[in-house]
């Protein structure tokens, strides 16, 4: 079943297409909320928020708007209001520390590979990782729905509720903050030490 | 010189795949010819590159299932606030179409001009009319305070 026909049926009341829905979204949607929030307890909380507003407000999206934008959309405004409610001062906030929660297995690359590219993949990988944790919020999130969620900028700037200038002005930015980030943290590896 | 700058600052972007086709055409062409720009390049396509593949964290099972539940319940009591509201919206036009049809149904029960100018029947009419129309609105104005208790309540829960 298509993405359209499932909105379609879950706008006619439709559970089955609810729990499809939720299926087809729940690791993108639960992968942004942790980009956004970082905390496992709070991710989890808002992610069934997320699902819950969808319910209320099915019926009031155009279907004629980008269903992701819209569902991406409706979890950062819950995610922005938790974090000004409950930590106001971390929406800026620099954090440090891997993913509470997270299992080792979650973080394998590929089982096929050499296993010293795979230690060296999870390395890179997990400083990539803390270096993106460290920038602020609006960085994080600009940065994980274009190489993520792998959106357009158009759609970013849906998401986002801000013009597409100054989407392409907080990727560059942003872009320019986890290279700096990672040079800091490991000035050795050659990918971070051109120019 | 000038050009060289401008052309570096969209490097991070190209390697982002965030410019038009022209911008990034001539982004690539002048790094093709440009060492120190080329190696910039590699540099932010290897950055790009680490983002894209990061481990994707899962939720776990039973907060799937939570939410699906939780939304479920949610998206019957929105069915089922809608369905009210249109009776409620039924029975409104529905009072309003019987006091003012009392009207002409009065007139041609008293069959004759003359008793419609009777002052007294007038009268009598207007305080039918009025009494409807109170015991409607105070109808109305109880459910209304029914349903945000209701309302509220559910909130709480």
């Amino acid at each position: 079943m298509g993405l359209e026909s499932e909105v379609a049926q879950l706008r006619r009341g439709d559970l089955d297409a609810l729990a499809a829905m939720v299926s087809r979204y729940q690791n993108r949607l639960y992968r942004y909320l942790m980009r956004l929030v970082r905390q496992p307890a709070d991710a989890e909380d808002l992610f069934q928020q997320t699902w819950v507003r969808v319910a209320e407000r099915i019926r009031q999206y155009d279907p004629q708007r980008n269903f992701d934008a819209w569902l991406f959309s409706v979890a950062r405004n819950l995610a922005i209001d938790h974090l000004r409610r409950v930590r106001p001062d971390s929406l800026d906030e620099p954090a440090s520390g891997e993913i509470e929660g997270e299992t080792k297995a979650a973080r394998l690359v590929s089982k096929d590979r050499p296993a010293i590219d795979g230690i060296l993949e999870r390395e890179r990988a997990g400083q990539v990782e803390s270096a993106l944790e460290e920038l602020p919020v609006t960085y994080r999130e600009v940065l994980t729905l274009r190489f993520e969620e792998e959106m357009k900028l158009e759609e970013i700037a849906a998401v986002l509720e801000i013009p597409l200038s100054t989407v392409k002005t907080r990727l560059r930015r942003s872009l320019g903050r986890m290279r700096m980030t990672m040079r800091a943290r490991c000035p050795n590896d050659d990918r971070n030490a051109n120019a | 010189m000038k050009e060289h700058e401008k052309l570096r600052e969209e490097l991070s972007l190209a390697a982002a795949g965030a410019l038009g086709r022209d911008e990034e055409q001539r982004v690539l062409l002048h790094a093709a010819s440009c060492e120190e720009c080329a190696a910039e390049l590699e540099e932010w396509r290897s950055l790009a590159g680490g983002l894209r593949r990061l481990p994707t964290p899962q939720p776990r099972g039973e907060v799937v299932e939570r939410s699906i539940a939780l939304a479920a319940m949610r998206f019957a009591e929105e069915s089922e606030y809608r369905s009210n509201r249109r009776v409620m919206i039924f029975l409104l036009a529905f009072a309003w179409v019987l006091t003012l049809a009392s009207w002409p149904v009065f007139r041609m029960l008293s069959s004759g001009v003359l008793t419609w100018l009777d002052p007294q029947f007038n009268h009598t009419w207007m305080s039918f009319a009025a009494l409807t129309l109170f015991l409607w609105a105070t109808g109305g104005v109880a459910a209304v305070l029914l349903a945000r208790q209701r309302q509220s309540e559910r909130s709480m829960a």
